[in-house]
């Protein structure tokens, strides 16, 4: 097969930054969003893109520690900064809290808006350790998810908030 | 669902970014948290060739209690607004609209600032910045502007600042004592625009009637509007449920709403009605009128 | 893990998917890269009804990155026009036309994005910047939007071959029809609207195709329910032979119907993939899957209603119309429904005579798709009809339920259209939901509310879901969705792998089948692999997921290939042990005699002497341990329940929340309750959309209205309330398998619970509720609590 990468116009700039905890370096275009970078740039496939305009949340990582909709901004505004994603919280082979929370309550279906849950509840979390069922419906308002009718997803969050009381975090 | 091409500017500071956008003029476009106009982007309603990103100017980070205002830098996001305990007591009407905008993850990078210069018109905190009476401090190579909210709204996605002008600075000011506020809007899931929103403030004087009451309704109109004529009736009536019903009334009757998939304009009009009474009576709550 | 022995069938084992898809590591379509691969986008049409008179795309085409663009005339070069429907049949239906068109317009435009033209280029951002350089010409038609206008002669056609908008017309009656309106004590009419909306998945669609021009063999990477439906359908169009095509689907990100067909852009990607010789990946935005991926449900019918002075509906006669949009679906053309919602229309009832006439219209709107139980609005009819005569007859809706749903062996033991009753468990469900509820005391509640300015409101609905259900008798062959296929073998190292032909979406396949074959073959669940997603492995099927049909046939396939695997691998354990094979057991993976467990075999050892060792293997016997085995749905049962809730609605906003919403239902024997709780939970927060939120509306001229998620609107966790499930003490039908269908269940019956309790919360105000989407603004219109001005 011929190499048709040689048409391919150069992408403009290189920008470097810490994405789950190692230092990364890639070239893209000042329009490209962080979520196309990530997925593109970086091969990060875990961050989905549900709707491109800010409403679904799939795309949802942490940067600085914050949630963030990566549609929502230029992968190069994430120039030096630290991103977190949802391929960036499991230790090796061991699940995070939230994860191991999400899967012993069943909390998801097919799959796709699960990243961007994941990454709002991590967030939600290191914030309030101990939400109350307000406070998470809330939060992950603006998670859309089309399979479950979200309870299995609050119950997850909340097995993971009554650990994180079990574990002395205050609540 | 990709954006147009565009070059990003990230100047370091203000008058870097001025000269940007003295330079460009209206091929530029400054970007705060970006959370409506990289959408807007993506569909390619907006192909600004420029962005100046902002957010890398330390100078316009600080939210800061001047005593009569709280200033909020251009680049403070909703978020920090709305955890902090002194807008929640020196601007309790701002923190009651901060938590209707969009969901936590818009309102990490949303701007105060950058919502008031977008200008939607079923956007919070336009009217927040009308019914509070707030004013933005705007800057280009030319100097500086002090503009009062009633001036900065022009239209839905329109505001008074020219091409080469910079939002650098909201200016609240601290609630009064004694005064009442709410926040209130009606829409078809939390955090989504409202289809009709309602900002008001009554405050009382001598002998439990009203001294002065403001309303500002928004998603009803090219941009929010301060309903003065109903103000100033109500000034000096007595707080009572038929007076908020009739001020309601008054402040719906001459509104032309639009009418979308999601509502007609007669329904918009009477859901300002009914939320003008709710955010009055609210308000006066507030201000001590017993419920 | 559970004990050795311990069953797996009925626990809520953890998904095996799981890992995977919380972790980031699942792969949908769009996450293959292939090397090579260049992106796909459409320009799409932006009016509803035009002549194409000109395109000019030379400038598109000499963009730097752009690798091509087609036009329609290109597209008719490379691929054969088709009708849709043609691989099932159904383009051949009796009193049907069916169109013929190709993936890209060709002559006109026929809906809102309806594809115009294909740019290919190195990136989507380069394929987008293409698109703005590419001009059209079309001339402006007078569009056809409503069932009037589809029926207005003085319309257009929107297929110049057809002489007008009627797609297909159906007449069909069952029992005594004049004989019941003879009887009848009272004839209630209702005219009753079931409003355009659409699945939605979170994933859109998406399709990578790869043609391989030395072996002359094209891979599909697709997001699908059905993988090998496109083997089915492209032969025709693109000239590639089904033996040349392989297609992979791993994770699918949703799909409710929408991902069972194969559309236009598939067929356009395909070819143009073909033409260029290198891979093309076309991943939907958004914006496109809102306006052009599908819709479903635009239906209304006119009903008319014999009725016993008591409230026994004694026949109906209906009159269906359907808004199936342009272009028809493909294979299963939307026009479908005009027969499904007439057959399955009677529900639990023990209605008598039942006489039907129906249509499907062409429109200028986006194809008619299935969605989450495509004869939904069957169900909304019956339930909401019930609920009208209920309200006529001043009967309590309870009352009228009781006396109108079959019991379990008392007459009728069969539907008029012949299906048995078999195990019907309605009136039980009916009798639990309204014990939860505390139907009988709500009246009270609901005055004392009313008189504080709180409309509450109460709703009840009961259906019957058939996957595929009790057969008619003497009706003995398979429906158009075939019997089921699994293969099931052990591995050298005694791993069991099971291919199914289902295309799980978010069913949890991988978990129940293994579930299922963990206790009928007795190894355990970690030791079973459930492949599937390619169609060089898994068998032949034109539907892979949809029905809620894996319940019973894909778990039914499993159980009894397992059961003879077992055999098998018993039978030689015994040659090799030379012991009587019923002096055998085997669990957890190990054949041992009874009694004496050091006297064993672990299926390891069995597989290896069964590939390694023949001569030790009986006379004739196969060197392998494998066994295919096709199901056919044995007696099956139904599914079926009862929902019920109360909501508080706000006559002032027309805001609708929900303070309870209980479930009681039947699926059998639930292979794994967690799972079947999040499919009930999943269907009703669906309908939940349907009846508060979702709405793929039309403006007069058109337009389409609902084109992003800020006018489409999903239901999100402060809409959706915790949902109660109950279960009713299952009746088994058949002798092995009872494992019953949940997918349908919550989106076909809810939406006549919610809107029953809504018009009951507004009966102050004199409401019926005739539609069924009854969003804030709706609902203040229809309580006149809307100020004058």
């Amino acid at each position: 097969m011929t190499d048709h990468r040689a048409n391919r116009p150069a992408p403009g700039v290189e920008i470097e930054l810490v994405v789950n905890g190692a230092t990364r370096s890639a070239a893209t275009e000042d329009r490209v969003t962080l979520a196309d970078f990530l997925r593109e740039g970086l091969g990060l496939t875990g961050t989905h893109l549900g709707c491109e305009h800010g409403v679904c949340g799939a795309c949802t990582v942490l940067l600085d520690g914050e949630a963030v909709r990566s549609c929502l901004m230029l992968a190069v505004q994430a120039r030096g900064r630290q991103v977190t994603t949802v391929e960036g919280i499991a230790d090796g082979d061991d699940l995070s809290p939230v994860q191991l929370a999400f899967r012993e309550s069943h909390s998801f279906q097919c799959g796709f808006c699960t990243p961007g849950f994941v990454m709002s509840t991590v967030a939600l979390l290191a914030g309030n350790p101990n939400p109350d069922e307000r406070e998470i419906r809330e939060t992950l308002s603006g998670n859309i998810c089309r399979c479950t009718g979200y309870e299995s997803i609050i119950e997850g969050v909340l097995l993971a908030a009554r650990r994180n009381v079990e574990a002395g975090l205050p609540g | 669902m990709k954006l147009p091409p565009l070059h990003h500017n990230t100047p370091a500071t203000l008058e870097e970014a001025l000269d940007l956008l003295g330079e460009h003029g209206d091929e530029a476009k400054v970007i705060a948290g970006g959370q409506s106009l990289v959408p807007m982007m993506a569909m390619r309603l907006a192909r600004p060739a420029q962005l100046v990103d902002i957010n890398g100017i330390a100078s316009l980070a600080a939210m800061e209690d001047r005593g009569d205002v709280l200033a909020f830098g251009a680049i403070v996001r909703e978020r920090a607004a709305e955890k902090s305990s002194v807008v929640a007591e020196r601007a309790p009407v701002l923190a009651e609209a901060l938590p209707h905008i969009g969901h936590v993850s818009i309102r990490n990078r949303g701007t105060i600032g950058g919502s008031l210069a977008h200008a939607d018109a079923s956007a919070e905190l336009p009217a927040v910045a009308m019914v509070t009476d707030a004013h933005v401090v705007v800057r280009s190579r030319r100097g500086e502007r002090i503009v009062a909210a009633e001036d900065f709204f022009v239209g839905h996605f329109t505001t008074s600042l020219a091409d080469d002008e910079c939002l650098v600075e909201v200016r609240v000011p601290a609630t009064l004592p004694g005064a009442g506020w709410s926040f209130q809007e009606v829409a078809r899931r939390q955090g989504d625009f409202a289809l009709i929103g309602v900002a008001a403030m009554v405050a009382l004087g001598g002998g439990g009637s009203i001294d002065t009451a403001r309303i500002c309704v928004f998603g009803v109109a090219e941009r929010p509007l301060r309903i003065r004529t109903v103000e100033d009736a109500l000034a000096g009536a007595a707080p009572s449920p038929e007076a908020f019903e009739a001020a309601a009334a008054d402040a719906a009757r001459d509104l032309e709403p639009p009418s979308d998939v999601h509502g007609s304009a007669a329904y918009r009009r009477h859901l300002a009605a009914v939320t003008v009474r709710r955010a009055l009576t609210a308000a006066a709550a507030r201000a001590g009128v017993p419920g | 893990m559970e004990a050795v022995g311990a069953r797996s069938i009925g626990a809520r084992v953890m998904r095996v998917e799981d890992p995977r898809i919380l972790t980031g590591r699942g792969q949908y379509v769009d996450d293959v890269t292939l090397p090579g691969m260049a992106h796909a986008v459409f320009l799409r049409s932006q009016v509803p009804h035009g002549r194409l008179l000109s395109l000019d795309v030379s400038e598109a085409r000499a963009l730097p990155g752009v690798v091509a663009v087609y036009t329609g005339e290109d597209i008719a070069r490379l691929t054969t026009a088709a009708q849709a429907g043609a691989v099932s049949g159904m383009n051949l239906s009796p009193d049907m036309k069916s169109p013929s068109f190709h993936s890209l317009a060709t002559d006109k435009v026929r809906h809102v994005g309806d594809p115009i033209a294909l740019v290919v280029a190195e990136s989507r951002y380069i394929a987008e910047d293409a698109l703005e350089l590419i001009v059209d010409d079309i001339e402006m038609l007078d569009p056809v939007v409503t069932y009037e206008d589809a029926l207005d002669p003085g319309k257009p056609p929107i297929f110049d071959e057809l002489e007008d908008n009627v797609y297909l017309t159906a007449e069909m009656a069952f029992g005594d029809i004049d004989a019941a309106f003879a009887e009848a004590d009272r004839i209630v009419r209702a005219s009753i609207q079931v409003h355009r909306h659409q699945p939605v998945p979170m994933e859109c669609r998406g399709l990578i195709a790869a043609w391989d021009p030395s072996a002359e063999h094209l891979t599909i990477h697709a997001s699908t329910q059905s993988p090998h439906m496109l083997r089915m359908v492209l032969p025709d169009q693109v000239g590639i032979p089904i033996e040349s095509i392989r297609v992979i689907a791993r994770d699918v990100g949703g799909g409710f119907g929408l991902k069972n067909s194969v559309t236009r852009e598939d067929v356009a990607i395909v070819a143009a993939a073909k033409d260029l010789g290198r891979p093309v990946k076309w991943t939907e935005d958004r914006l496109e899957h809102l306006a052009t991926a599908g819709h479903a449900r635009e239906e209304m019918a006119d009903l008319e209603a014999a009725v016993s002075a008591d409230g026994v509906l004694l026949g109906v006669r209906m009159d269906v119309k359907v808004n199936i949009g342009a272009y028809p679906s493909d294979p299963f053309p939307g026009a479908m429904q005009a027969y499904t919602i007439i057959m399955s229309f009677q529900g639990p009832t023990r209605l008598r005579a039942l006489a039907g006439t129906s249509a499907a219209l062409f429109s200028n709107k986006a194809t008619y798709v299935a969605y989450r139980g495509p004869w939904a609005t069957a169900d909304f009819l019956r339930e909401r009809l019930l609920d009208i005569v209920a309200d006529e007859l001043g009967i309590d809706p309870l009352d009228v339920r009781r006396r109108n749903y079959v019991v379990r062996d008392e007459p009728p033991l069969a539907m008029l259209t012949g299906r048995p009753f078999a195990g019907v468990t309605t009136r039980e469900s009916v009798e639990q939901a309204a014990g939860l509820m505390g139907w009988d005391a709500f009246g009270e509640r609901q005055r004392a509310a009313r008189r504080e300015g709180r409309y509450l409101g109460i709703g009840m609905a009961s259906y019957l879901e058939a996957a595929p259900g009790p057969r008619v008798p003497g009706q003995d062959g398979p429906d158009i969705m075939g019997y089921e296929t699994a293969h099931l073998s052990i591995e050298a190292g005694g791993q069991v792998v099971i291919v199914t032909r289902q295309q799980p979406h978010g069913q949890g396949h991988e978990t129940t089948l293994a579930q299922v074959a963990a206790d009928e073959l007795g190894v355990r669940f970690e030791d079973i692999t459930v492949r599937y997603g390619d169609t060089d492995i898994t068998p032949m099927a034109i539907v892979g997921t949809g029905g809620s049909r894996a319940a019973t046939m894909a778990n039914g396939a499993v159980l009894h290939a397992s059961r003879e695997l077992r055999g098998k691998v018993i039978s030689l354990a015994a040659d090799l042990l030379e012991a009587n094979p019923a002096d055998l057991e085997l669990a957890a993976g190990v054949v041992s005699v009874k009694g004496s467990p050091v006297v064993s075999l672990t299926l390891a050892e069995l597989a290896r002497v069964a590939s390694d060792e023949p001569h030790r293997l009986p006379a004739g016997a196969a060197s392998d341990l494998a066994v295919t085995r096709t199901y056919d749905g044995g007696r099956s049962g139904w599914s079926g329940g009862t929902h019920c809730c109360i909501v508080e609605v706000d006559v002032e906003t027309g805001i609708v929340s929900f303070e309870r919403y209980v479930v009681v239902e039947d699926c059998g024997v639930p292979v794994n309750p967690a799972i079947v709780e999040g499919q009930v939970r999943g269907g009703v927060a669906q309908a939940m959309g349907a009846v508060l939120l979702e709405h793929a509306a039309y403006g007069e001229d058109g337009q389409y209205l609902a084109g992003s998620f800020m006018d489409y609107l999903l239901p999100t966790t402060t809409v959706v309330p915790r949902i109660e499930i109950h279960h009713v003490q299952t009746v088994p039908t058949d002798p092995d398998v009872n494992f019953r269908g949940v997918g349908e269940g919550g989106m076909i019956v809810a939406p006549a619970a919610i809107v029953g309790a809504i018009e009951d919360a507004l009966r102050p105000f004199g409401v019926r509720a005739l539609e069924q989407h009854l969003p804030p603004a709706r609902i203040v219109e229809l309580a006149g609590t809307l100020r004058p001005r």
